[in-house]
């Protein structure tokens, strides 16, 4: 409990270092989230043209749409605002050996390298989750803090799989497009209705590409209130974390130093 | 004067060839990087399908399901292929590096154009060849007049020359922000509507795509995919005009902004 304790303040303590970095480029530092928030809403621009022009399609309507980019940009918002340094990063940092620098500090390895880095324009992301949710309507308290919780875990999940990603560079060498592939994969399923995909593809995106569990899961968690679902979510985000931290650690093993000369300021 | 010209050629064409080779050197990266377009044609084609089974039509707006799926595949191909120079401009521009090739013996635009030419021929070649058998598997082949493919491909060209003038206009302002990606993650979502990336213009309302059809953004993604599916005279010398307008337009401002950018370049030490 006290070590755990302490890997949070250092968490925090590593996050409040990375948002005071980020914001000495004042201008860049809202440059950024302001364009995210822009790009996010064209994305929401092109559903509304979509259902104006053609109406609900496979049971998916606006109403839908709404809830499913809330829970979909807060938690990337949450996810990288914190953890950036996973997915393609973390792919670069162990082909380009540079995980020396972390692996002689007497912290949580994993943890430590994905925290290091902030994201800042995910903050626009977060700000936009926050937006959207407010257009579903529902603001009765048990579904705000179904939205809230969903959309940490929907976060987890990216995080979790962009570990998994991210780790591959230890197999693969340069797994940095490929990480990057998956991805952008992974985030475009999770922004399109699910009805649309059946057969292989939709047991794809319940195991090898999870993205049903960062967008339709968590949607329908807060449409039906159902505590099954979020046990069911949360379990599927257990084990994403599981298999990420696994194929971490094993990987390490096969770690090899780049003898880079690295600073870390 | 025609010395001149010639050997201008040779030197651009030199540059161009320098990174067309290089882009077939790493051709498996290329490939790696061009095989997202297998992922979004299988959502487009999804996603279209259940339109056109919901609207139970057997087109939209003069397009059927085939057309809409080969439409979308040109689109990305000139979307994923296009030139990304702008990135390379600012960063130029960031770390002071653009004072050193400022003073090589070739204009910074042209060489920047130039050298993208090779890479997006590579890119636009491997994404279409990726990109058909999922066109193919969901539209069967799509009803091209083989005639009107050369004005396409001048529509096409002419529509890189367009976004070219705006992505080194959005790399230049790295003269006055100190990052740029938030133009360009803005300049590339209005390329997803009033491009028709995501949605062919004519599906918009009919107020959005009056809007849409006068702004520059339709004529790279939107004119030859349209062209490519559904070939018209009136819409082929419509875009053509369009394309002359706005590179003389978009030409005049890059050239004003590139002169100021130059002469406000300080540069100190050696």
């Amino acid at each position: 409990m006290k070590q755990l304790k302490a890997e949070l303040t250092f968490l925090r303590a590593l996050t409040a270092v990375n948002l005071s970095s980020a914001m000495e480029y004042r201008a860049s530092f809202i440059t950024q989230i302001v364009g995210m928030f822009i790009n996010n809403g064209i994305y929401f621009v092109f559903w509304l043209i979509f259902f104006n022009q053609f109406g609900a399609v496979r049971g998916y309507e606006m109403d839908d749409i709404y809830l499913l980019f809330a829970i979909a940009t807060l938690g990337y918002g949450i996810g990288f605002m914190f953890a950036a340094n996973s997915g393609a990063n973390l792919a670069y940092l162990i082909a380009q050996g540079r995980l020396d620098y972390y692996l002689v500090l007497p912290r949580n390895l994993l943890l430590h390298v994905i925290f290091s880095r902030m994201s800042v324009s995910t903050i626009g992301d977060l700000a936009f989750g926050v937006v959207a949710y407010m257009f579903t309507g529902r603001f009765h308290p048990l579904d705000i803090l179904l939205f809230v919780v969903s959309s940490v875990l929907a976060g987890l999940m990216f995080v979790g799989f962009s570990v998994i990603t991210g780790s591959l560079a230890f197999y693969l060498g340069n797994a940095r497009y490929l990480s990057q592939q998956l991805t952008n994969a992974i985030l475009t399923f999770t922004l399109y209705p699910n009805t649309l995909f059946s057969g292989l593809a939709r047991f794809l995106l319940f195991t090898l590409l999870p993205a049903a569990f960062i967008g339709a899961v968590p949607v329908q968690v807060v449409k039906t209130r159902s505590g099954l679902l979020l046990a069911g979510l949360f379990g599927a985000v257990v084990v994403v974390w599981g298999v990420g931290t696994a194929v971490f650690y094993l990987g390490l093993r096969r770690y090899e130093s780049g003898s880079a000369l690295n600073i870390n300021i | 004067m025609r010395m001149q010209w010639r050997s201008t050629g040779v030197k651009y064409g030199a540059i161009m060839q320098t990174n067309l080779q290089n882009q077939l050197a790493y051709l498996w990266d290329a490939m790696g990087r061009a095989v997202f377009i297998l992922l979004i044609m299988y959502i487009f084609a999804q996603l279209w399908t259940a339109v056109y089974e919901t609207r139970q039509t057997p087109d939209i707006a003069g397009l059927t399901l085939a057309n809409t799926i080969w439409y979308f595949l040109l689109a990305e191909v000139v979307e994923l292929g296009k030139f990304r120079h702008d990135q390379a401009i600012s960063d130029e521009v960031k770390d002071g590096s653009i004072a050193y090739t400022l003073v090589r013996p070739y204009n910074y635009l042209a060489y920047h154009f130039a050298n993208g030419l090779g890479e997006t021929a590579v890119k636009m070649f491997l994404v279409f060849v990726l990109g058909a058998p999922v066109a193919l598997h969901f539209a069967g082949l799509p009803t091209v007049n083989v005639a009107h493919l050369p004005l396409v491909a001048l529509v096409m060209g002419l529509g890189l020359l367009v976004d070219f003038c705006i992505a080194s206009m959005i790399g230049l302002m790295a003269f006055v922000m100190e990052d740029t990606f938030s133009l360009r993650l803005i300049y590339q979502k209005l390329i997803f509507i009033l491009g028709g990336l995501l949605i062919p213009v004519d599906f918009l309302p009919d107020w959005l795509q009056r809007i849409a059809r006068v702004l520059p953004f339709n004529l790279t993604t939107y004119a030859p995919a349209k062209l490519f599916v559904a070939f018209s005279w009136a819409q082929f010398w419509q875009i053509l005009l369009l394309q002359m307008v706005w590179l003389a337009i978009l030409g005049l401002l890059l050239w004003a902004q590139y002169r100021w950018a130059t002469q406000r370049l300080a540069v100190n030490g050696g």
